[in-house]
């Protein structure tokens, strides 16, 4: 997935009316953030509080935005600090550890309302969960978005070579997880 | 090993029906400050709330302002004494004693303490009237 350089028009339009091009933005990458968010904080009602405030730090900082080119990239950094945030604080508040955290997720899985997957998914998602948060969020975005390892750089603040690292690291964990079970 | 290419990348998680028109109402919202519109065909729902209330205002207004012009004085210099039946629209009248409303505006000019009456006044009053004293000891 490239760096969409597509947002100037965006810009073009914030210039000449705010509200408009904020909406731009809002049609634009809602859905995209939201699964993105979903994926690590799992449960429908925390994605859409995340998601929500994603969009608000966004417009209270959209004025300082000057890199054009990297909207993309900025939003999705500011989701999964969002996503990141929630996680520390429903630990918090549960006196769950971060470690235990993912099992916790993995049992909401299965009995959320909002998850159809079938028993393979299921299984996925739970060896997913069991991953370090820094290889989960790399895992989901090159799984399920193709992102470019160029645009998760600039998004984690991590090295390429890093991030390629990673997601072999979590890609081989997750088969091992698998073929346990 | 299984291999995780044999699970398809499909997003195994749902959201609710019309979630994300919703959701971008909503941070539109809370960000711009600016409801977006969700149908066009929808306004007159979602103002139907509020136009029965402008409509019940209205109503009020008007049996307020009707009543106003019925029922008030039309010059409010004039005193309760000097108001005549000819002021009021005869259907108002209607199976209303004319005699009463006459004699209550009678009550209205009355003083509310009656005045002290010494003997001095009762004498002088009988002499007026001519009555004799003795007369009316005799029937008393």
């Amino acid at each position: 997935m490239n760096s969409h350089k597509a947002d100037s028009d965006i810009f073009d339009l914030i210039e000449v009316d705010p509200d408009k091009g904020f909406r731009l933005i809002v049609d634009r990458y809602s859905v995209r953030l939201y699964w993105h968010i979903r994926r690590l904080v799992i449960l429908h009602e925390d994605a859409n509080d995340a998601l929500q405030n994603t969009f608000i730090n966004a417009w209270r900082n959209i004025s300082n935005f000057q890199s054009k080119s990297a909207l993309y990239t900025w939003l999705y950094a500011i989701a999964t600090n969002e996503a990141l945030a929630l996680i520390n604080k429903r630990a918090r508040n549960s006196g769950i550890s971060l470690d235990d955290l993912g099992s916790w997720f993995a049992n909401s899985v299965e009995g959320s309302t909002w998850f159809d997957g079938d028993e393979a998914q299921v299984k996925l998602q739970n060896a997913i969960l069991k991953l370090p948060e820094k290889q989960r969020i790399v895992f989901n975005l090159k799984y399920y978005e193709d992102m470019t390892y160029d645009d998760m750089s600039r998004i984690l603040k991590t090295s390429v070579g890093a991030l390629k690292a990673s997601y072999h690291h979590a890609v081989k964990k997750i088969e091992n997880i698998l073929s346990a079970i | 090993m299984e291999k995780i290419d044999k699970i398809n990348g499909r997003n195994p998680f749902k959201v609710p029906d019309g979630y994300f028109e919703e959701v971008n109402r909503n941070i539109m919202s809370i960000t711009t400050g600016k409801k977006v519109e969700a149908k066009k065909q929808g306004l007159y729902l979602r103002l139907r709330s509020y136009i029965a209330i402008a409509a019940s205002v209205a109503v009020l207004a008007i049996m307020t302002y009707t009543g106003t012009k019925l029922f008030s004085p039309h010059d409010e210099t004039l005193s309760l004494s000097t108001i005549t039946t000819g002021l009021y629209p005869e259907y108002l009248l209607n199976g209303i004693d004319i005699l009463t409303i006459e004699e209550e505006a009678i009550l209205m000019e009355l003083p509310l303490t009656e005045p002290e009456i010494g003997k001095k006044d009762i004498i002088d009053y009988l002499l007026l009237e001519n009555i004799d004293i003795n007369e009316l000891q005799e029937q008393l």
